[in-house]
């Protein structure tokens, strides 16, 4: 049995996965945040949500350049 | 023979195609971020571009667990004829249970069982299958179960807004994680095409090596990716709606942030072991991810007797999947009238099975809602037994 690998795989589904859903979730959160009406809440969170999502964006297809053969050889 | 056995491989990927269009866009349609046809469209066409991607996998698919090559055991197009078919009939029966069983499993099964039958049981390398195929097989919905668990957790602790004064319970607004499914399940569309496809290259390309028409090791031809491509998008398009209502709605109540995180960990775990070349199960590894999910968010529930019978599923499609391959192995060891013997039982009761699935149709446009459509009309009913009872409540009172 590769202890070793499998450790890896955890680590790296774990890493992939949490770093998408937290960056995906402050953008959630800070469009729910902006999009609130009772409060004027400042005018940089709703451009800082949509950083969110693209920092996500980027997080996911940074993870395909890495599996892709094609790409990283 | 090997035209055949490249048939029945094509089509071994076509029912794995629609056998795990669930893992992907089960959650999606639960939580309607997708409508059911635009899903199984948008999976097909991923798990296509997911096939070309990639051709690793396919170089080492039953690598080792079977003993083969120069010193070892000569593996013949009847063996792998013979493991296909029993791969296909036990993907037939879990479908038509609306079991989420793992297609890698039945396929490895199957040719265990027929090399069993047909080679002897020394052809079998077993330390290479407990490393191979059973071990991970505990660990894949162990690792994307605690994944999903904890991002789920991450999502709804992240998301969860109190009123600084007060401390009452603002509107949550999670409704983006909708649109988020939409991308996350086309991630694991397209890991499942990666994984899924390749294995039915693997096999084309075992048997063009055996048949001599190949040159050993090399990976496989273009027109075998294309084909295996095509199949895989094609049974993906056809969707299998039964497992889809197990996983969207059978194991748990899926929320759009628990959808999220739940296919996130799937997508996750399927691309990263199979790039560090420890292939997992996609199937298992979903499944797994939606338990976790259900158990991470509170206030909702896993149905523990859906997921045991999954369990259950699980522990028989190795040996059942192999039973039908050694069965089909004897067939085809008795020469020609016995290969077409075994394609045409193995036809006859391909078809069959979808004869019997007509019978209780689950589609696209029930595939989900059924389950509230049967309390709607329970409901309605018990109203009318009210009302013909002669109910002394006011009828305004009904809503």
């Amino acid at each position: 049995m590769k202890w070793l690998e499998l450790v890896q795989v955890a680590g790296a589904t774990l890493l992939a996965a949490g770093s998408v859903v937290v960056l995906y979730s402050l953008g959630v959160r800070l469009t729910a945040v902006a999009g609130d009406i009772r409060e004027n809440s400042p005018s940089w969170i709703r451009p800082l949500a949509y950083a969110c999502f693209g920092l996500c964006g980027v997080a996911v297809l940074c993870g395909l350049y890495l599996i892709i053969p094609y790409f990283s050889g | 023979m090997v035209a055949l056995v490249i048939s029945l491989a094509l089509f071994f990927d076509f029912t794995n195609g629609f056998h795990d269009t669930a893992n992907a866009m089960a959650t999606p349609i639960a939580t309607g971020a997708i409508k059911p046809k635009t899903a199984v469209a948008l999976a097909a066409v991923l798990n296509l571009v997911g096939a070309f991607l990639s051709t690793e996998v396919a170089k080492t698919v039953s690598g080792g667990i079977i003993r083969e090559g120069s010193d070892g055991i000569q593996i013949t197009p009847e063996i792998i004829f013979a493991g296909l078919m029993g791969a296909i009939l036990w993907n037939m029966i879990t479908w038509l249970k609306g079991l989420p069983s793992s297609s890698s499993h039945a396929l490895f099964g199957g040719l265990i069982g027929a090399a069993i039958a047909g080679i002897g049981i020394h052809s079998v390398n077993f330390e290479s299958l407990m490393q191979k195929v059973i071990l991970p097989a505990i660990f894949a919905p162990l690792i994307a179960g605690a994944v999903a668990y904890l991002c789920t957790r991450l999502a709804y602790a992240l998301t969860s807004r109190h009123d600084p004064e007060t401390g009452d319970k603002l509107t949550q607004k999670r409704g983006g994680f909708r649109t988020g499914q939409i991308f996350t399940s086309s991630l694991v569309a397209l890991a499942h095409g990666t994984n899924d496809a390749q294995k039915t290259m693997g096999i084309i390309t075992l048997v063009l090596i055996a048949a001599g028409t190949q040159d050993v090791g090399s990976g496989p031809q273009f027109w075998v990716i294309a084909a295996c491509a095509f199949a895989i998008a094609i049974g993906t398009y056809a969707g299998g709606w039964r497992i889809i209502r197990t996983m969207g709605s059978g194991l748990t109540d899926v929320k759009p942030a628990q959808g999220f995180a739940a296919e996130t960990s799937t997508a996750a775990a399927i691309l990263s072991s199979s790039h560090l070349g420890f292939a997992l199960s996609t199937t298992q590894v979903a499944s797994g991810s939606v338990i976790g999910s259900g158990l991470g968010r509170r206030g909702s529930s896993v149905r523990w007797g859906t997921a045991g019978r999954i369990a259950i599923g699980w522990l028989f499609t190795l040996p059942a999947a192999g039973i039908m391959g050694a069965l089909t192995a004897w067939l085809v060891m008795t020469g020609v009238v016995g290969i077409v013997l075994a394609a045409v039982a193995g036809t006859a009761a391909v078809l069959y099975m979808y004869l019997h699935s007509k019978r209780s149709h689950v589609s696209h446009h029930n595939a989900v809602e059924v389950e509230e459509a049967g309390q709607a009309v329970r409901f309605r009913k018990k109203k009318a037994i009210a009302v013909g009872r002669g109910n002394t409540k006011p009828k305004g009172d009904l809503s």
